[in-house]
């Protein structure tokens, strides 16, 4: 607890400091590459009988939003002082981004990645080790996300004075959620002007996919005040809901607690978390960000699933219509936008986050598609 | 006095170290959690059980697998009240139990507290509830008597002890190193330190845990101002090898951290 004390004064100073901030711009353009274009997605667009634009963060440096925020708190962490990183990974984009930020930085980094995701995500692994992380393999509960953030926080509380703990979405105690927040917002102040200056006017709909949450708030955070744009975040849902077996936390889940978080949580009754399943092991959480439940409260965001199979079949349709293959994350809003594309009347302008791109996901896709 | 009170008053009396063992409930099973508790309850001083979880943060391997197995053999929350409330039957050492804070929640605070005092529960400790956070808690834990125990590190800075000392009850869990349950050869210099540091604050016992498991160590803390040892992962540890239902071995390996 003093530590996430001493991480919110640092990071109240770190807001107000000229040349911190400076330098942050300076790497989100030349190290990051910002900003990422907003893609009109013309085939998809003709096919569906919408307007559809793609905010393209699989551009970004390291094929995904993820670097947003880990250059911002690389440097957060720097800014006080602190010469080791860790981070847990799911689908490995966090861990790809945290390692080439600490990297960049010069910082010491350690990642933790449950060995079932290690296996569906190899290609991250590799790079990981390429840009000089250790990657520790985590092997208790389910082997996913949900248990690398458990030893994370071990780790953390073990070497508290030397470590930064890098969380890689809008989750964790306070003040987490507001300075992953915060440093991925760039997307939706982005997304904003490019929409504003190549239409004229704001988006009727936004959709982006949730595990954490960090893309979809990153998206909808410049826009929550604009009362006519609708916001759609799209859960896993696995197999579906009924099956039990999904990552669906709105649907399935009920208030809980689970990393220093209250939020929606998948658990039995007594309060043990369950074992999630999703295809992308980003999206693959019992819990989420405690943000969405304000807003979904709020009824400002609307959440929905797309099932595995949808977003397989999105993630084809989008690398055969527009040339772009999408992470298995963010195919699960092209799959809800497709879906929602169809049921609404001609000419709506709608933005899918396209939060990462999918070279991760091929050694998993030729066992599924069978290419 | 409570049950707490009256047995480290004991301890002091006798210028001992109360000796505390920490066991998950359930763990391996049912009734042999209960008979193993029932037999180290006439060789201790106070009995600290855990309430296995599915995600249990501030725990290391050892504990993890004994929460893991528990489950499996289908402990629940419930089923750990009716175990401690089986216990407390047969003995009057204090029992404090060490639950994280969403099996807490999902109970429904009050009704926790209310099940744990008709358990014959006298203090309860969430590792992962925040002193900040704790006011929910305790306020259910004053309504049933129960003793709230709060954890402390070397990392725990003077001001926020001040604040802790003000309001727990019972005795001071301090972790013996920064970090999670398992084994330890030695104890940091820092915690030795702390240990003085912290009895110019209170007059609190004060119980050291985490990676308790030789004599050295008991030693070491008697020395410097320790009132208790709590021992979970390396009692865990033999339960697991000894795989038999002898306790004799238990027994004997308290006895030998006895000083």
């Amino acid at each position: 607890m003093p530590s996430l004390l001493e991480l919110e004064k640092a990071y109240e100073r770190f807001k107000k400091n000229e040349s911190m901030q400076a330098e942050l711009k300076k790497l989100q353009r030349d190290f990051i590459g910002r900003p990422t274009s907003l893609y009109f997605a013309e085939r998809m667009s003709k096919a569906t009988g919408q307007k559809i634009y793609l905010k393209r963060e699989d551009l970004a440096h390291t094929g995904a939003h993820k670097i947003n925020n880990a250059i911002g708190q690389g440097l957060l962490a720097k800014f006080m002082g602190k010469s080791r990183i860790i981070a847990e990974t799911g689908a490995g984009q966090h861990g790809v981004a945290t390692a080439a930020a600490c990297a960049k930085l010069g910082l010491e980094c350690v990642v933790y990645m449950g060995e079932v995701d290690m296996e569906r995500q190899q290609p991250n692994v590799i790079r990981m080790r390429l840009l000089g992380a250790k990657v520790v393999p985590v092997t208790s509960g389910s082997r996913t996300l949900k248990d690398a953030i458990n030893e994370a926080i071990r780790d953390w509380i073990t070497n508290i004075e030397t470590t930064h703990y890098m969380i890689g979405s809008v989750l964790g105690p306070h003040p987490y959620p507001t300075i992953v927040r915060d440093f991925q917002a760039v997307i939706g102040r982005e997304a904003r002007s490019q929409i504003l200056s190549s239409e004229g006017r704001l988006p009727d709909y936004l959709v982006a996919c949730v595990g954490g949450g960090s893309n979809s708030v990153g998206l909808f955070h410049q826009f929550i005040n604009d009362s006519k744009v609708k916001m759609i975040g799209v859960e896993a849902g696995g197999y579906g809901i009924r099956s039990g077996k999904h990552a669906a936390r709105f649907a399935g889940g009920r208030e809980g607690i689970l990393h220093g978080t209250k939020s929606f949580v998948l658990q039995n009754a007594d309060g043990q978390i369950t074992e999630t399943h999703s295809i992308s092991a980003g999206l693959d959480y019992p819990s989420i960000g405690p943000e969405h439940v304000f807003l979904r409260e709020l009824g400002r965001i609307k959440y929905v699933s797309a099932t595995d199979e949808e977003a397989l079949s999105a993630f084809r349709y989008l690398s055969e219509t527009e040339g772009i293959i999408p992470a298995l994350e963010s195919a699960h809003a092209v799959a809800y936008a497709l879906k929602l594309a169809k049921k609404l009347p001609n000419k709506k302008l709608i933005i899918i986050n396209l939060s990462g791109r999918g070279d991760k996901d091929l050694p998993e896709m030729e066992k599924g598609l069978k290419i | 006095m409570n049950r707490i009170e009256t047995a480290f008053t004991h301890i002091k009396k006798e210028g001992k170290l109360a000796m505390m063992p920490f066991l998950v409930a359930g763990f391996p099973n049912f009734s042999q959690s209960l008979k193993i508790l029932k037999v180290l309850s006439q060789h201790s001083d106070l009995l600290e059980i855990g309430f296995p979880y599915s995600d249990p943060l501030a725990d290391g391997p050892v504990i993890q697998k004994a929460d893991q197995v528990a489950l499996k053999a289908g402990s629940t929350t419930s089923k750990v009240f009716e175990l401690i409330k089986n216990l407390r039957l047969t003995t009057e050492i204090p029992i404090t139990v060490l639950v994280y804070a969403n099996l807490v929640y999902q109970r429904g605070i009050e009704k926790f507290y209310r099940d744990a005092r008709n358990a014959g529960i006298d203090g309860v400790l969430i590792p992962d509830v925040p002193f900040e956070e704790i006011s929910i808690f305790l306020k259910a834990a004053k309504k049933y008597n129960i003793d709230n125990i709060y954890l402390i590190a070397t990392t725990t800075t003077p001001r926020r002890l001040n604040k802790i000392t003000k309001v727990a009850q019972g005795y001071l869990y301090l972790t013996s190193v920064v970090g999670i349950t398992g084994t330890q050869k030695d104890i940091p210099r820092k915690t030795l330190q702390y240990i003085k540091q912290i009895k110019r604050q209170t007059r609190l016992p004060i119980a050291v845990g985490f990676g308790i498991s030789n004599l050295s160590q008991v030693k070491k803390l008697k020395i410097n101002g320790a009132d208790g040892v709590i021992i979970g992962s390396s009692l865990i540890k033999l339960i697991q090898k000894s795989n038999t239902n002898n306790p004799q071995t238990l027994i004997n390996f308290l006895k030998n951290l006895n000083y």
